[in-house]
């Protein structure tokens, strides 16, 4: 049995990964909440921004959190992009099923184009604070996490502020809850879908960014990225938010408890655990509503 | 009525010609190596025609095929080398074992539509080769499973003439029971599912045992496939069988050649699975084959999600200009297309009369 402070120690690094876990599975989230879209390309995202943060801080050395000013408004467009030219093209009748393959292929490009590129090595970025780390309660907690967390929370402090507050947040919202009464009300639904879905892609750049302060990335890492975020979705009720953030707290913290006992390999297998007996004994997940049970 | 008769004895005709071409394919292959890409594109038409199974006739697209097939190759790999079954006695115990798995599965999968379904069968692929690479000591993990061969005597270029042979029987068989089920009241409710799944439900077919069922024969097929392709290659690294690529191969080829036709995955198959064979010689192993099958399988979804055999009998029917006929098949997002082109026909023509 391990000794307490050591299980305090997984809780907290537990917390500080859930926090990460869910801003990704926000940005899911919206993707399929604006057009019923299951984006598997979200992670393949993450190590794309990941790798522009490391590749800035060789080339040029600037810090990778600067990177966030130029991969956050890139993202937003690239997403704003991908909606309106790609998916807006897909017959509504088979969106969900041919959204996935679409968005599988973006992946499998974004996959081949970062390996042909930087090869598939695997690259870390190594920064003056990379080793400092602090005491919390007798848990050592590296300063890189702790900032990877800060940004992740801050990220998901901005998207509920901008959707709660923000016209434009009011006008995503009725999109999301009901297309044709929100075009009857005067919202360019089309439009405000595609900004719902640059919000999405905006959010992978920023978690990218978090992920490259801490982690060692390679090409085919957003495999291991997107099982868990898909298992989060579902287990949290396919469209909701709070459902999602819940859902990744509580798994991000499962598999942070495992990994004291078990290998990191095996802790992973919590995921996806916990997303068949989802679909065993609730398949619309946790916290979904009527939205989820349709898909 | 002439001219369906017409049409029979033609289809009859290619048949018989393909047969003769692939069964006297090993005696005119130049080397065996040729007969090598052979089998290889038999392996990629037995799964994709596997996987049609469910992705052409209840419309669910499974990314996660690959899980099935490279259950049946380590299933027959360990059956040989730790039960020491005999080899094809290993390949139909582990097809067996791999269809009572697809039960529970299936049963979580198809629970809800299409969204979550996709995620589970990316989900199965994913744990499964977690599971597969972490279990070193009854999988050999990363360092892979040897297979010994099925005929220990025989020569490596007989080897593979028998090998072609038996995936050539396998294909058959698929294709065979595709066919009968696609003439057969199941199939029929199936493709009500594909269609409208609530409405199929309300008209009294039994969704959830239909779409269980179809999932089982599918994964069932899948795993022979893979289990045979253990006893062939004879070595199994779990990066390569539980690979998410697999899957997606196999929804290429079938989704490029058309879903709803009983040779589509075939020709899918031939055409991808050649390509794959050509590219691997001409560019080795670089990343950039990714970059090729996302490209290929974008441009399939977003202009021809039909596939090829469809929009060629299209283009075909614009030139023989048949009317058509009352009683025909038209798909579920077709009916809506057209239904608003209508409305916008019609709103147009209101506005233009007042």
């Amino acid at each position: 049995m391990p000794s307490a402070s050591l299980v305090f120690q997984s809780v907290v690094l537990g917390v500080l990964l859930g926090g990460l876990y869910a801003l990704l599975a926000a940005g899911l989230t919206l993707y399929f909440g604006v057009m019923r879209v299951v984006m598997i390309a979200h992670s393949a995202f993450l190590i794309l921004a990941a790798y522009l943060a490391w590749y800035a801080h060789r080339e040029i050395g600037v810090d990778p959190l600067l990177t966030l000013f130029v991969t956050v408004p890139l993202f937003f467009a690239a997403g704003v992009v991908m909606q309106r030219l790609l998916l807006t093209r897909l017959r509504p009748a088979t969106l969900t099923m041919m959204s996935v393959l679409l968005t599988f292929s973006v992946a499998l490009v974004i996959e081949g184009l970062l390996g042909y590129a930087f090869s598939g090595t695997q690259r870390r970025i190594r920064l003056g604070y990379s080793s400092a780390s602090i005491e919390f309660f007798g848990a050592r907690i590296a300063v890189v996490k702790l900032i990877a967390f800060g940004m992740a929370a801050l990220a998901l402090l901005g998207l509920y502020v901008l959707m709660k507050r923000s016209r434009f947040g009011q006008a995503l919202r009725a999109t999301i809850q009901h297309p044709d009464a929100a075009r009857l009300l005067g919202i360019d639904t089309d439009r405000i879908a595609g900004y719902g879905f640059g919000l999405g892609l905006a959010t992978a750049a920023v978690g990218g960014t978090a992920l490259s302060l801490d982690t060692t990335i390679y090409p085919s890492l957003h495999w291991h990225w997107i099982g868990p975020l898909m298992a989060i979705i579902v287990v949290g009720g396919l469209g909701s938010v709070p459902g999602a953030a819940i859902a990744a707290m509580t798994l991000g913290m499962l598999q942070s408890l495992l990994q004291l006992e078990l290998s990191t390999t095996w802790a992973q297998t919590v995921f996806y655990v916990a997303l068949f007996a989802t679909l065993a004994v609730r398949p619309q997940g946790f916290f979904g509503g009527r939205l989820a049970q349709r898909f | 009525m002439r001219s369906g008769s017409d049409t029979r004895w033609l289809r009859l005709g290619v048949l018989l010609v393909a047969v003769a071409l692939a069964l006297s394919f090993p005696s005119m292959a130049p080397s065996p190596y040729e007969i090598t890409v052979g089998i290889a594109i038999l392996n990629y038409a037995v799964l994709s025609t596997s996987w049609n199974f469910v992705g052409g006739f209840t419309g669910y697209i499974s990314l996660g095929h690959g899980a099935f097939a490279g259950l049946g190759a380590y299933g027959t790999g360990l059956l040989v080398t730790k039960a020491e079954l005999p080899p094809f006695a290993a390949l139909f115990a582990a097809a067996a074992v791999v269809a009572a798995l697809a039960v529970p599965v299936g049963y979580a999968a198809l629970r809800v539509r299409g969204a979550s379904f996709v995620i589970v069968s990316i989900a199965l692929v994913l744990i499964l080769l977690l599971v597969f690479q972490s279990w070193a000591s009854l999988t050999g993990g990363s360092r892979g499973l040897v297979v010994p061969r099925p005929f220990p005597g025989m020569l490596r270029s007989e080897h593979h003439r028998t090998f072609y042979f038996l995936f050539l029987a396998l294909l058959a068989v698929a294709l065979l029971v595709w066919w009968v089920i696609d003439r057969s009241r199941f199939g029929m409710g199936l493709k009500a599912i594909r269609e409208d799944e609530d409405k199929a439900q309300s008209l009294g077919t039994p969704t959830f045992t239909y779409k269980l069922v179809v999932f089982v024969v599918s994964a069932t097929f899948t795993a022979l496939a893979g289990g045979l392709y253990a006893l062939w290659f004879g070595d199994l690294d779990p990066v390569f069988q539980f690979s998410i690529l697999s899957g997606a191969y196999m929804v290429l080829m079938a989704l490029l050649g058309g879903v709803r036709n009983l040779y589509g995955p075939l020709l899918g198959a031939l055409v991808v699975g050649y390509a794959l064979e050509y590219a691997k010689v001409e560019f080795g192993d670089t990343p950039l084959h990714l970059v090729v099958a996302g490209l290929l399988l974008g441009v399939v979804v977003t202009f021809m999600p039909d596939g090829v055999i469809p929009a060629a009998t299209a283009l075909l029917g614009r030139f023989r200009r048949t009317g058509e006929t009352s009683i025909r098949e038209v798909t579920a997002a077709e009916l809506r297309e057209r239904r608003e082109e209508n409305d916008t026909t019609e709103v147009s023509s209101e506005r233009s009369s007042t």
